[in-house]
């Protein structure tokens, strides 16, 4: 396993089979499961942009999902108004960076839990904001978009277009990540994550360096919600509940913090786990899904403490 | 209309800070937040209710049978909770701090489930223990339930705060809050303690529940999770780990809650903005909260 | 190895739940909230669904068996669009009846219309649902149906039954800042302002809050004094609302009125006595009452002994006999048939007389005034 995850051809041979699956899938009359890949593809771009929050600088934020959420509705209202769909999503990652950064400069200075419990004060401030400001967001009857197709040279099915788009973003996000993992930047993050205090005693600037890490993250969730906001062609604010933000936690923490495998394969397990239940399971056993989910999410835990795949470095010190 | 909405604010602030208690006690001794809480609590009311219905000729009517609910259901949530503690909590203990978290996740999944299918899908109602009277208190309606509300939480907090400052076992429970490696050392058993704590903290989690229960006549499988993540929001509010911040900030919330809704005109559909955005500028101020104190943590 | 043993458990425990009985049978989906804050109405609607099929099953309505195949969106309106997905893929499925939230069935929607297959809601009232489908963006043919009236229907009537049969000049204005209640709300008001009335106040409260008694003071000291209140939203806040305000000495001549989403036997399970007295309105004619309907309830209390009625549940029954009936003119399990049969309803049954208009909305425009009566947990309408 664990060579299989160090030979170096295994990023690719992953991408060339996830690109292939949709066509796959159709010879084996499964399209469900393309659907299914697409949203598990939004969830791993979400687990990669909370990996730097989380994994890389250790910083418990509990309220993900507004940025996702600002994403969505700012595709939305941009699309609404004219922009073209293209500009629309890079609108809403610049969107999502600045209010991420403001916030970052707001509320940095606070550690661990109260960092926590603020972030999901956010959270929850953005949802209602979105619920309550019916001029601009339609409250919560929620915003309608026309539809932006823009693979259809491959497929006529959407869900295979914008799965194949969230694909390659997910490639793209897990190359940044790999690059920045690896530079003098990501250094600095896991030396602040790991001590704090001797990181700052070494001359690193920890607020810039933390400041950094929180806004890069907002990236990705504006990129993810911008995305499915073309999917899906309308927003609610009821897709936007505390809940995500703690699936997506989850799906960083069981995954393996700071490693990009492990988000991936978190948020695989994690968000392919439901759907796929729905699918298999009989009528008598519906109502029993969350509960397997919730056992599953202990299992996993108490077998794997540190993360399905955790990111050698972290495993290098938590067993030594 | 002030007294009133002071009256409301109380008896709101009552039910938060016992919640918030549960919080805090664990979070004082393991620096853990326990997501189950909340569903403890929703365990302690349906425990009630249960109680109620098997028992109606002793725990039906009068002072003393809701005595006797309220003491069994405190027991079970409390021994729930030191099971949830024992099997999801203990073995990740030293491991990692957000194992616990994610495990306590599930944990409160599992229950919320369970209860969901096991027990009922809907609301059931909750007898009202008492016959409900009315008293005009300056201009002001409190109802009996109220005054029983908010005696038995100010009991609850005063019987916890014997407790903590003034017995054996408390001082034991202070130590490993201070240090509990040092606290083992000491010949105290940090499994024990543990426990202790986690029974303490569930116990006052399920008076809530029935106290939740009785106030809003009615229970349901999902009770837990909002007075939980408010609650909890309370206890960071007034310092996480901290007895007295826990109950401060319990009271403050549950005020802050009333005078949005009452005063500010649309104000009950931003009340939660208006509660956390004055929690994002408390801490801001104060960044480990109203009582607590300054420390150095890693996640 | 300890983790491969955790993986095999879960293995194993999933196998056994996946081991349902396998049979081929014509299916009806039952999409809606089975799990999570909404499921206790989900889990309502496939009930009814149920006791519909079943029905068409004792009857020999048909060759073949028919199942309503429960499908959980959770009120998520991203796992709505799974499950359509899921559904459509489905070739046994025939049609839907869903979804619960207007969030969840306005994206739903799209993917039944790319199949196609009908979707028939008992619930969602956001004219969106159904309006979307003039869109120039719409692809596919026209699959959405429902049985469940838009908001004006009913806000509009509640508000002429305040101002004419109460004699209320001023009214207090609640909803639950969802598509549902805030649209009853918006209705009743405009309705209320045309026919002279004021609305005094408008707040929004949160779906699960359990605390309104600030808000209730602030109306009940109000300084125009708000002679009622109209609340737009769901049993479990009506029901709550009802005992606080009771609690506050807000009672008779001080009005509560409400729609459909309040008008259920839950609402006594929350509100206790408190809820004698609350007018609450329900499209077409109470199903106690209606001739037609007085064997859906007792076939549902005789089927579910332990689960009381929920809101929507007659709509649910509704929609699964009206596709059954178009099924039956199609001829057969043709999907394509039963849209086009579907526009042709004429259905006579728990609701009075449905038919579809050119939106795919049920034309019936009957509402009927009741009045909660707490000793005997009934609702008599007002005449």
């Amino acid at each position: 396993m664990k060579k299989l995850l160090d030979w170096r051809w295994t990023p690719w041979v992953a991408l060339a089979l996830a690109a292939a699956f949709p066509f796959i899938s159709a010879a084996i009359d499964a399209q469900y499961l393309v659907r299914v890949g697409g949203v598990i593809g939004l969830f791993m771009i979400l687990g990669l942009g909370l990996n730097f929050t989380l994994g890389y600088a250790g910083l418990f934020d509990l309220g993900f999902i507004a940025f996702y959420a600002i994403g969505a509705y700012t595709t939305a209202i941009a699309m609404r108004a004219g922009v073209p769909a293209p500009a629309a999503l890079i609108l809403a990652v610049l969107v999502s960076l600045t209010i991420r950064a403001l916030l970052g400069l707001t509320i940095l200075r606070l550690r661990g839990d109260y960092l926590a419990v603020v972030t999901m004060g956010f959270g929850e401030i953005a949802r209602l904001t979105i619920n309550n400001l019916d001029a601009l967001t339609n409250g919560p009857k929620g915003l309608q978009l026309a539809p932006w197709r823009p693979l259809s040279f491959i497929s006529s099915d959407p869900n295979v277009q914008y799965y194949l788009l969230i694909l390659a973003a997910v490639a793209a996000g897990v190359a940044a990540s790999s690059r920045l993992e690896d530079s003098r930047v990501g250094r600095a993050w896991i030396a602040i994550r790991e001590d704090e205090i001797a990181a700052r005693l070494s001359g690193i600037p920890v607020r810039h360096y933390k400041l950094l890490a929180f806004t890069i993250s907002a990236a990705f969730a504006g990129l993810a919600g911008g995305l499915f906001a073309q999917w899906e062609q309308f927003v609610t604010p009821e897709s936007f509940v505390f809940w995500e933000s703690i699936l997506v936690v989850s799906i960083v923490v069981l995954g393996g913090m700071g490693s990009i495998a492990g988000v991936l394969v978190g948020a695989l397990v994690l968000v392919g786990f439901p759907p796929i239940m729905q699918w298999k399971l009989s009528a008598d056993w519906i109502n029993y899904r969350y509960l397997f989910f919730g056992l599953i999410l202990v299992l996993v835990t108490l077998f794997r403490p540190q993360g399905i795949l955790p990111s050698s470095r972290r495993e290098a010190e938590l067993t030594s | 209309m002030l007294i009133q909405q002071l009256v409301n604010g109380l008896t709101l602030g009552a039910i938060y800070s016992l919640i918030a208690l549960g919080y805090t006690l664990v979070y004082g001794i393991l620096t853990m937040i326990n997501f189950a809480h909340s569903e403890v609590l929703m365990l302690g009311a349906f425990m009630a209710l249960g109680l109620a219905a098997l028992l109606p000729a002793v725990f039906g009517t009068g002072l003393v049978g809701l005595a006797g609910m309220f003491v069994l259901s405190m027991a079970g949530a409390g021994l729930i909770n030191v099971i949830i503690e024992r099997f999801a909590y203990r073995p990740l203990r030293h491991i990692s701090r957000l194992a616990p978290l994610i495990s306590a996740i599930g944990v409160s999944i599992i229950l919320q489930n369970g209860v969901f299918i096991w027990i009922s899908t809907q609301s059931l109602r909750f007898p009202e223990p008492v016959a409900i009277d009315q008293v005009n208190v300056l201009g002001a309606t409190i109802s009996s339930l109220q005054i029983i509300i908010l005696a038995a939480a100010l009991l609850l907090m005063g019987i916890l705060h014997f407790f903590v400052e003034h017995t054996k076992l408390g001082k034991a429970m202070r130590a490993c809050s201070d240090d509990i490696q040092t606290a083992g050392l000491m010949g105290i058993n940090p499994d024990y303690i543990i426990a202790l704590t986690f029974f303490v903290g569930g116990a006052l989690g399920g008076a809530a529940g029935v106290l939740y229960g009785m106030n809003y006549g009615s229970i349901k499988y999902n009770l837990g999770f909002l007075p939980g993540a408010k609650a909890f929001t309370a206890a960071v509010l007034g310092g996480i780990g901290n007895i007295r911040g826990a109950v401060l900030g319990g009271f403050i919330l549950g005020f802050l809650e009333v005078l949005a809704s009452g005063y500010i005109p649309n104000g009950a559909q931003w009340r939660d903005v208006i509660a956390f955005t004055v929690l994002i500028i408390v801490l801001l101020v104060r960044p480990s909260g109203l009582l607590g104190e300054k420390i150095a943590e890693k996640v | 190895m300890t983790f491969r043993k955790a993986l095999a458990v879960a293995a194993v425990a999933l196998a056994a739940a996946a081991c349902g009985p396998k049979e081929k049978a014509i299916k009806i989906a039952v999409a809606v909230p089975l799990t999570g804050d909404m499921g206790t109405e989900g889990q309502g609607l496939r009930r009814a669904v149920e006791l519909a099929v079943e029905e068409a099953n004792a009857a020999k309505r048909f060759p073949f068996k028919l199942v309503a195949a429960p499908y959980d969106d959770r009120a998520d309106p991203k796992e709505a669009v799974n499950v359509a997905n899921l559904i459509t893929s489905d070739p046994n499925v025939i049609a839907v009846v869903g979804h619960y939230n207007s969030g969840c069935a306005t994206p739903a929607a799209k993917v039944y219309a790319r199949a196609p297959v009908a979707m028939v809601s008992p619930a969602a009232t956001n004219p969106e649902v159904t309006a979307q489908q003039d869109s120039k963006d719409w692809m596919g043919p026209r699959v959405v149906f429902r049985v469940v009236p838009t908001d004006d229907v009913q806000g509009s009537y509640a508000a002429m039954f305040a101002a004419k049969k109460l004699g209320k000049k001023r009214m207090a204005l609640l909803h639950d800042k969802s598509p549902y209640g805030q649209g009853l709300a918006e209705e009743f008001k405009k309705g209320f302002v045309a026919g002279g009335g004021k609305i005094v106040s408008e707040d929004g409260i949160s779906v699960g809050d359990k605390d309104f008694k600030a808000l209730l003071t602030k109306i009940k000291s109000d300084p125009s004094k708000p002679e009622g209140v109209y609340f737009g939203g769901l049993y479990t806040e009506a029901g709550l609302l009802l005992k606080q305000m009771r609690e506050l000495g807000l009672k008779d001549p001080f009005a509560f009125i409400s729609g459909d989403g309040s008008m259920t036997f839950g609402l006594f399970d929350v509100a206790g006595d408190a809820a004698d007295g609350a007018y609450l309105s329900i499209v077409g004619v109470p199903a106690d009452e209606l001739p037609s309907a007085k064997k859906f309830v007792d076939d549902y209390k005789a089927r579910f002994p332990n689960d009381e009625r929920k809101p929507f549940d007659h709509f649910g029954y509704e929609a699964a006999n009206i596709i059954m009936a178009a099924m039956e003119r199609a001829g057969g399990p043709d999907r394509a048939k039963v849209i086009e049969e579907l526009r042709k309803t004429k259905h006579e049954g728990v609701l009075g007389t449905t038919v579809f208009d050119g939106k795919g909305d049920t034309t019936s425009k009957i509402v009927t005034m009741t009045r909660a009566v707490a000793k005997k947990r009934a609702f008599d309408s007002v005449r």
